[in-house]
């Protein structure tokens, strides 16, 4: 089993994100042989604005990100949905990249997560992100979907563990799904 | 009455850029609305920190979040003119959404909000369009239907030096969305 190598990015950015939650149980579910780490943060971005790009250039938090996805072998979004869409912060970071030559999502296999209190547990999140990456020509993986709704009664908040049995299946599922979508689309030498 | 008052409308940007065709087509505005519509500019989301509930717990909204929703919910009707950024919303307008969304008396409730956009390509902003309705939709906004302003291919529609809409078909699409956004607002604003 080849070494894969995951970055993980994770859409919001507070302390108890049950997301973040999510996003630190995946190298525990990830099958043999793929490491998943959380890729550098966007917190410090500041809103895209081309003028920034065009005067100072692209700003050093912006490059470490895009570094860190082209380095990845595949890329998991663990994130909520704000406003039946994507985070703004989220969005606002793949912007940036998106605008950088060698654009790190060309080609990138990705993996979609995401988890709400509510009970559709993020769909529509999930569908508007499909349709970024499918601009930016990364491969997303199809299925399984992971949508945890109810999320709260799913994640123990002091310990940030996912207890719930059937998620966790769910979810190694689907990393050993993304670890044979990364293999079928690697470049063939 | 608001049947019978001028509307104050309020019209939001959502580039940031100097020389953008999204700004540029905001400016249109005042020239191309009817009598009974006064618009006026949004206070800017460009210092908005990234939406991170941590902020909002510890020390409250941030006070220009608070000035922007201000802005909105004295308006009687929102005009939105964005550009499309990866099929999406950008990600800066979006944030500001979010950060509003979060308020008690949350400004977009039962709000009238129509949208535009322009983009250099076929589909003019479209894409964005259509998330935009979804999500401002999800906090209860009431959204003017048609006629859409999509203004493609917008290198060819505006001068390059002023940046003025020289396209006398935009044009006219933008005034018959003005005059119908006065009328939707008329119509769908509570009883004074």
């Amino acid at each position: 089993m080849a070494n894969l190598n995951v970055v993980s990015i994770c859409g919001s950015l507070r302390k108890g994100s049950f997301n973040a939650m999510l996003q630190r149980m995946l190298p525990s579910l990830a099958p043999e042989g793929m490491t998943i780490k959380p890729a550098p943060s966007f917190a410090e971005f500041p809103h895209y604005n081309s003028d920034i790009q065009n005067s100072t250039g692209f700003p050093a938090p912006v490059n470490t990100l895009a570094d860190a996805i082209r380095a990845a072998d595949g890329v998991i979004f663990c994130t909520p949905e704000y406003n039946f869409s994507i985070p703004g912060a989220l969005k606002n970071a793949i912007d940036w990249v998106s605008r950088l030559q060698n654009q790190p999502f060309a080609g990138k296999p990705v993996a979609l997560q995401s988890a709400s209190p509510g009970p559709v547990g993020g769909a529509r999140v999930q569908y508007d992100l499909r349709k970024s990456m499918m601009f930016l020509d990364a491969f997303t993986l199809n299925k399984p979907e992971i949508f945890i709704g109810n999320c709260t009664s799913k994640f123990d908040e002091k310990t940030g563990e996912l207890k719930d049995e059937a998620t966790r299946g769910f979810i190694k599922q689907q990393l050993a799904a993304f670890a044979a979508l990364i293999a079928r689309v690697a470049p063939k030498s | 009455m608001v049947t019978d008052r001028q509307l104050d409308v309020l019209v939001i940007c959502g580039s940031l850029r100097k020389g953008s065709y999204n700004a540029a087509l905001a400016r249109t505005l005042p020239a191309l609305a009817p009598a009974g519509m006064k618009l006026r500019d949004a206070p800017s989301f460009a210092s908005f920190p990234l939406y991170n509930f941590d902020i909002q717990d510890a020390t409250g909204f941030p006070h220009e979040v608070d000035v922007w929703a201000d802005a909105i919910r004295r308006a009687d009707g929102l005009i939105i003119v964005s550009p499309e950024y990866n099929w999406s919303i950008p990600g800066g307008l979006k944030n500001a959404i979010d950060w509003v969304s979060r308020m008690k008396d949350q400004p977009f409730k039962d709000k009238p909000v129509a949208l535009q956009s322009a983009a250099g390509g076929i589909l003019g902003g479209s894409r964005m369009q259509y998330h935009l309705r979804q999500s401002l939709t999800s906090i209860d906004a009431h959204l003017f239907g048609r006629p859409e302003v999509i203004v493609t291919f917008a290198h060819q529609k505006f001068g390059d030096k002023t940046l003025e809409l020289l396209d006398q078909t935009a044009i006219d699409m933008i005034k018959l969305q003005l005059a119908g956004f006065e009328r939707y607002i008329r119509r769908v604003s509570a009883k004074e």
